[in-house]
């Protein structure tokens, strides 16, 4: 049924971008237990430099990505050692407070230099026009999104499950104090997920650049879809947040084909039920 | 989630019936009236926020539920009010009893499901709710005007006497004396047996649960008053401004009252408000001066705030009334 | 004690005139300066401003004070007391701005207690001059740019069309005037499609625009990152490519009009400025606006700021700068001027600006940038709407 086969192929494109965007603040409410409402903030920064480089200093587009990642992960390596490491033994609120003041910075900055306009991303030759699938096209740019996201997933995996690294994120989840006493360096693993949280926000905003365009007022404007992601999926958890992302994505696709009348209700109402079922994240007891 | 800070136990009387804030309120009150004339606007404003506010206060600061869908009880209560005056009746009492029977009354269906949850999934279902209503605002545009708002209704005079007029006076002293009310019913309600108990739940809710507390009857009935009181903020503001948008249901401002709190300080209603005169005096000042930086001034004070120590705002009040107790104390003695 | 009430309140307005110059006649502008719209507030001003500067800061021979007062978004409270205190407060003579309609609606009762003319320089929804004797518009309503679209439609051979539009207010009223204007010719509407506020994702929407079987689709979208979104869905998913016409009305407004790129081309929209008009005047207007800011872009909400500063103007003539605001209005009923969009006319009976709305198709125009053309003068329209 093409309807069904078109639901499908929506969701799945949105659910990855969805994906690749709050992963990265699952895992570090789930590590660190912070409450990092300025992770859009990341996602804008990397989206815009991206832009920038691409569009105006004429970089090519693979170079012009990878150079807004190492940008976004150094910037959140120093904010991570210098300003946010201070708020983790703060109240929840207090967190709160500070990344939703740090998220108005950053928007006023984005103003600022870059006024209120929507940055565009040119997309390479290869990303652009479309496939034929059957009946309907589907554009390339939505093709390399799922691949990516596709790729992430393999990565997180291989990095959490296969290597040390991995070894000392999860027993640092589990038991911050006991894994410090046997001689984990915490400070290493909080500063290293955060910036890995940070780096693939970016890729998500650039992604995502065609469903969510980069203006100012960004990360404010996806927060919310960010933290419902993140909080049917469970903290900290990966495979839980592509869960909810896929499962969220689809039912909103889902609902925008055959009842868009009704617009969110159905995403807000999946998103209850996924909760008041599974308070703890989708795919925990 | 912790206390950020409470105002100091005192066991004497003036605990029970602190007349010395309510003379400083009903002080301002005046003073403000007649130092000010020009901004009984933004003052209406301020106070009308205020009682949003501190309504949000005893759910989040009392008993420590942080909730970003409080704007759905405030929205519903001002549509309700609005309705009230076009349909039934214009007088404005009647008005706002209309108002917070029906934020009381969401409060209930909403909360009947939402205290079961703590923490962020409590907060995240809060968001749905207040996004769901803001949906349902925007469909039922034959009852809500939609995006245009509701307007078109007038309100009678208060008491008969008093019109609500162009130059401002009579909704001033409406709000302001409601504000007043409110605290002072408020703060009686949480310094009762009622509101320990609500604060015991915010400490540690395995205690209560094993003192014999009934957690979700408890928190409800919370929710409730917290929604009347809320359901009343947005009756004043239907009447006082006679126009309803959807923004009084839309989730920014649940946002904003909740960053209003934090900025006063949660745990007593006197940071609420505290907090809501130095977030709006703030925006106001900023956005006349220059509109679009202004961002940088409140995400500077959002994060200076949380740097300075553990509830500034507060301590400076704190050491302010106990001199003013001491000293009051003193000459009663 | 109502009469210590007014009492009070005339001293104290007495005690706050005292201030002001007794020839400056003072101007109020409330629009977005902060938040997500605040492009619309810088738009006004700098065609305010602008238009002002020809006049080399006078009207009339009176000096000219604009104090502007930031909306935010749609918030008829807060549009309220801004209103309210630049009539008690700083009491100015005119009002303009408004964006939103809402916010446009909570100041009707005010300006009609206070006989305070406020002139409309965006919000598009038909009702809101009927709510005060002193609203008068100088930007357009959706009625009035979508009924000669319908018609052309229908001259062109379309018969089957889908509407596709953003489920709020505008749009609601778009789709609702395109259809009963395009079944009453005779064409079929195969599809009404509601697209939610909050969509980030276009595709289905798009997909079922093809699976509607449609030769046309008329679009509304609010502006900003929807429009784009919705351009390049249209394009990516070969909706183009399959002939569907795409017709819409304000989506290719200048502001966002080059993030589009090559997506843009071809799509016809029916709307009352295009900064490509081509007039001395327009192209004067265009001078003073570079004047005014070398980065300025303007687009119809500029004009619409432009030719309310005009209003205004005829309207500080007519009274000699004084607050009068039945003479001012009188004075303005069947005024008529050329405009950098072309001979406009405020109607006497509804206080609308009638004006001549053009078929416009996005080209790339000699100096490489997009634009929108106009290849087709539907000639002078009222606001249908109100009919």
């Amino acid at each position: 049924m093409s309807l069904l086969s078109n639901i499908l192929i929506d969701g799945v494109v949105y659910g990855m971008v969805l994906f690749i965007i709050s992963v990265g603040l699952s895992v570090t409410m789930g590590l660190m237990r912070f409450i990092n409402l300025s992770h859009g903030a990341f996602a804008m920064a990397g989206g815009y430099v991206a832009a920038l480089l691409i569009r105006e200093q004429g970089f090519g587009f693979g170079a012009g990505v990878a150079l807004a990642l190492m940008f976004t992960m150094a910037l959140a390596v120093v904010l991570e050692t210098f300003v946010f490491r201070h708020l983790y033994k703060k109240s929840e609120l207090q967190q709160v407070l500070f990344t939703i003041g740090f998220t108005f910075a950053c928007i006023a900055t984005a103003n600022l230099f870059a006024g209120a306009y929507i940055q565009t991303l040119p997309l390479p030759e290869w990303m652009q026009g479309s496939v034929a699938l059957g009946a309907r096209t589907l554009p390339k740019q939505r093709v390399v999104v799922v691949a990516t996201g596709g790729f992430v997933v393999l990565l997180l995996w291989l990095l959490v499950a296969r290597t040390r690294f991995g070894i000392w994120l999860r027993a640092s989840v589990d038991n911050a104090g006991m894994s410090s006493s046997l001689g984990i360096n915490i400070r290493l693993v909080q500063c290293a997920t955060f910036a890995t949280g940070a780096g693939l926000a970016a890729l998500g905003g650039v992604l995502g650049a065609e469903l969510m365009p980069l203006e100012p007022f960004y990360p404010l404007k996806y927060l919310v879809l960010m933290l419902v992601v993140v909080a049917v999926g469970g903290l900290g958890s990966i495979s839980g947040t592509l869960c909810a992302a896929l499962l969220l994505g689809i039912i909103d696709t889902a609902s925008r084909y055959v009842a868009s009348g009704f617009g969110n209700l159905f995403f807000y109402a999946a998103m209850v039920l996924l909760l008041s079922v599974r308070p703890h994240g989708i795919l925990r007891r | 989630m912790q206390a950020i800070s409470v105002l100091p136990r005192m066991t004497s009387a003036p605990e029970r019936f602190p007349w010395h804030v309510y003379v400083i309120g009903l002080g301002l009150i005046f003073g403000l009236y007649w130092l000010f004339p020009g901004n009984m606007l933004i003052m209406t404003r301020i106070a009308i926020m205020a009682i949003l506010v501190m309504s949000l206060d005893l759910l989040t600061g009392y008993a420590g539920l942080a909730t970003l869908g409080h704007a759905a009880l405030y929205g519903v209560g001002a549509y309700a009010a609005a309705l009230c005056a076009k349909f039934l009746t214009g007088d404005p009492l009647v008005g706002l009893v209309v108002a917070a029977g029906v934020g009381a009354l969401l409060a209930l269906i909403s909360g009947a499901f939402l205290v079961r949850y703590q923490g962020l999934t409590f907060l995240m279902l809060t968001i749905a709710v207040v996004e769901i209503m803001h949906n349902l605002a925007n469909k039922m545009q034959h009852i809500t005007g939609g995006d245009d708002g509701l307007s078109g209704f007038t309100i009678d005079p208060l008491f008969g006497t008093f019109e609500f007029d162009i130059f401002g006076v009579t909704a001033y002293w409406y709000s302001a004396i409601a504000l007043f009310l409110c605290y002072m019913v408020l703060r009686r309600i949480m310094n009762s047996p009622f509101g320990l108990c609500c604060e015991g739940i915010r400490e540690n809710r395995d205690r209560m649960n094993a003192n014999g507390t009934r957690i979700y009857p408890q928190l409800l009935k919370l929710y409730v008053l917290s929604g009347a009181f809320a359901g009343i903020a947005g009756g004043l503001s239907a009447q006082i401004t006679q126009v309803v948008g959807l923004d009084s249901m839309g989730f920014t401002l649940s946002a904003e009252a909740l960053v209003m709190l934090v900025l006063g300080g949660t745990g007593n209603l006197i940071g609420a408000i505290l907090g809501t005169a130095l977030f709006t005096g703030i925006h106001h000042f900023a956005a006349t001066t220059n509109p679009f930086h202004w961002l940088f001034v409140i995400g500077g004070l959002l994060m200076l705030v949380v740097f300075l120590p553990q509830g500034f705002v507060q301590k400076a009040v704190n050491r302010l009334g106990r001199r003013v107790v001491t000293s009051t104390a003193g000459v009663a003695a | 004690m109502k009469v210590l009430q007014v009492g009070a309140a005339a001293l104290m307005a007495a005690f706050l005139s005292g201030q002001a110059l007794a020839d400056t006649v003072k101007v109020g502008i409330i629009a977005p300066f902060s938040g997500p719209f605040a492009h619309y507030g810088k738009l006004f001003k700098d065609s305010a401003e602008a238009y002002l500067k020809q006049q080399q800061g006078k009207f009339a021979g009176h000096d000219i004070q604009i104090i502007y007062r930031d909306s935010g978004g749609p918030s008829p409270g807060v549009v309220r007391n801004a209103a309210q205190e630049l009539i008690v407060n700083d009491k100015v003579d005119y009002l303009g701005g408004f964006v939103f309609t809402p916010n446009a609606m909570a100041v009707a009762p005010l300006i009609q207690q206070s006989k305070t003319p406020a002139v409309i320089f965006n919000a598009g929804t038909s009702i809101i001059t009927t709510k005060s004797d002193y609203f008068v518009r100088t930007s357009y309503t959706q009625a009035q740019v979508t009924v000669p679209l319908a018609n052309w439609a229908h001259e062109k051979g379309l018969k089957k069309v889908v509407t596709a539009v953003m489920d709020y207010a505008p749009g609601v009223d778009g789709e609702k005037t395109f259809d009963a204007e395009f079944t009453k010719l005779g064409g079929e509407i195969v599809d009404r499609i509601r697209m939610p506020m909050s969509t980030n994702d276009f595709s289905p929407f798009v997909q079922r625009i093809k699976a509607s079987g449609a030769q046309a689709a008329y679009v509304f979208l609010p502006g900003g990152p929807p429009n784009l979104g919705f351009v390049n869905a249209y394009n990516q998913n070969g909706l183009r490519d399959a002939g569907i016409e795409f017709l819409g009305t304000a989506e290719t407004d200048e502001f966002d009009l080059q993030k589009f790129g090559d997506a843009a081309l071809g799509l016809m929209t029916s709307f009352h400025y295009s900064a490509a008009h081509d007039s001395d005047v327009n192209r004067e207007f265009a001078k003073a606006m570079k004047e005014q800011a070398a980065d300025a872009l303007f687009n119809y909400a500029s004009v619409g700021a432009y030719d309310g500063m005009r209003v205004i103007h005829k309207m500080v003539e007519a009274t000699d700068g004084k607050k009068d605001g039945d003479k001012a209005m009188k004075a303005i009923r069947g005024f008529e001027w050329e405009s950098p969009r072309g001979p406009v006319k405020i109607d006497p009976e509804t206080r609308h600006i009638t004006q001549n709305v053009y078929l416009r198709k996005v080209e790339r125009g000699a100096d490489g940038k997009l634009q929108n053309t106009e290849i087709e003068n539907f000639g002078p329209q009222v606001d249908h709407g109100l009919e």
